[in-house]
């Protein structure tokens, strides 16, 4: 049993390692970069550095995602694998200037 | 800004308030003292701050999904309450069962929503040209979602307890629901069960960045583009819900005349 759940935590280990990561940035209320282009039908790991000294919420309806970025913090978001399109996100409390978009390729 | 503070207060309150009021009407329906409801949201505010105030610990633990992990017991625990309050709030004797579970529901549903609205307005001080317009557009959003409650409280006490208490099963139905389906996505969101495309895309005609998307949102868990997972878990919450609120209570819960044993 004990080696079993070595080799599924190995597995799973392996799985992340293997997933492309990309780092968003948060600063001035506003997302670096605000377009990502990333394959079809592939599991991507966002980590979202907030640089600013108030909090942000990540959200985006069309990936059905949502977290609360303290300020001066980092977070991490799974998204996909998505089909091909353009799946719009927002930082929820600052939504006029916090804008970008992902392009599913 | 103000509008902005409005809808993501409104949001927040609105589904603490709809918990609340129901089981404030409900507890008045059994004239179960106001004290068993007015703690444990004395509680779970105090719990509130000091998850607001974690939120940067919560975050970066597990790897840094810790704040997906906390939020899903939050909701886990919000969703068995509610099932155990629908399958004792038709029986009399079960009053400590209603008192327990209706406690531990209104403490985890403050600790949820309001940590977010700390968090947000917390952010503000920062910022203070925005602080102004955030914390009235927040008092707006608040007292829109408390006036809402108001409105269910009044309108369960008022209606006949049988209808009372099915609009109540059936409110707590979708709220149970709706958090069955935002627990899965935040396990989705942690890369902790996988995660699919849409089943359907109900945006074009309800879209969730609107007021009706929102407000749906808060009352029966709306979700425009939900994948396989959170439909099914979604369908089984209510229908388990459904099982455990035509359940008639057992001989022995009715209460009996006096001197007969």
């Amino acid at each position: 049993m004990r080696i079993l759940l070595v080799v599924a935590l190995l597995l799973s280990c392996g799985r992340i390692m293997a997933m492309p990561s990309i780092e968003i940035i948060i600063r001035n209320h506003l997302f670096y970069p605000s377009e990502l282009t990333i394959a079809a039908d592939t599991k991507v790991k966002l980590i979202i550095v907030n640089q600013d000294a108030s909090a942000e919420e990540f959200e985006s309806y069309e990936l059905n995602r949502e977290k609360v970025i303290p300020g001066h913090s980092k977070g991490i978001v799974f998204v996909g694998p998505l089909a091909p399109g353009t799946y719009p996100f927002f930082g929820e409390f600052f939504p006029k200037t916090a804008q970008g978009h992902i392009i599913v390729k | 800004m103000l509008i902005n503070s409005v809808i993501i207060v409104l949001r927040e309150v609105l589904e603490a308030a709809l918990i609340v009021s129901i089981l404030l009407a409900q507890g008045q329906v059994l004239s179960l003292p106001r004290v068993y409801f007015m703690l444990p949201v004395m509680v779970g505010a105090i719990l509130a701050v000091v998850y607001a105030s974690n939120i940067v610990a919560v975050s970066a633990l597990m790897g840094g999904v810790g704040q997906e992990i906390v939020n899903t017991v939050l909701h886990g625990l919000i969703v068995i309450c509610t099932m155990v309050l629908i399958g004792a709030i038709k029986k009399p004797q079960a009053k400590l069962i209603i008192i327990i579970a209706g406690a531990g529901c209104l403490a985890t549903a403050m600790v949820r929503e309001l940590a977010e609205i700390i968090i947000y307005i917390n952010g503000f001080a920062s910022v203070p040209s925005l602080l102004s317009s955030v914390l009235a557009g927040s008092f707006i959003g608040a007292g829109i979602g408390f006036s809402i409650g108001v409105f269910f409280y009044y309108l369960i006490v008022a209606m006949r307890p049988i209808n009372g208490l099915r609009l109540s099963l059936v409110m707590l139905s979708l709220i149970c629901a709706g958090m069955v389906s935002q627990a899965i996505q935040f396990l989705m969101q942690a890369d902790l069960i996988p995660s699919h495309a849409p089943l359907w895309d109900t945006s074009a005609w309800v879209s969730e960045h609107s007021i009706m998307g929102q407000l749906l949102f808060a009352l029966v868990g709306y979700e425009a583009t939900p994948t396989a997972t959170q439909a099914t878990g979604y369908g089984l919450a209510l229908l388990l819900a459904f099982i455990l609120a035509i359940q008639k209570p057992r001989c022995d819960d009715v209460a009996r005349p006096k001197g007969v044993k």
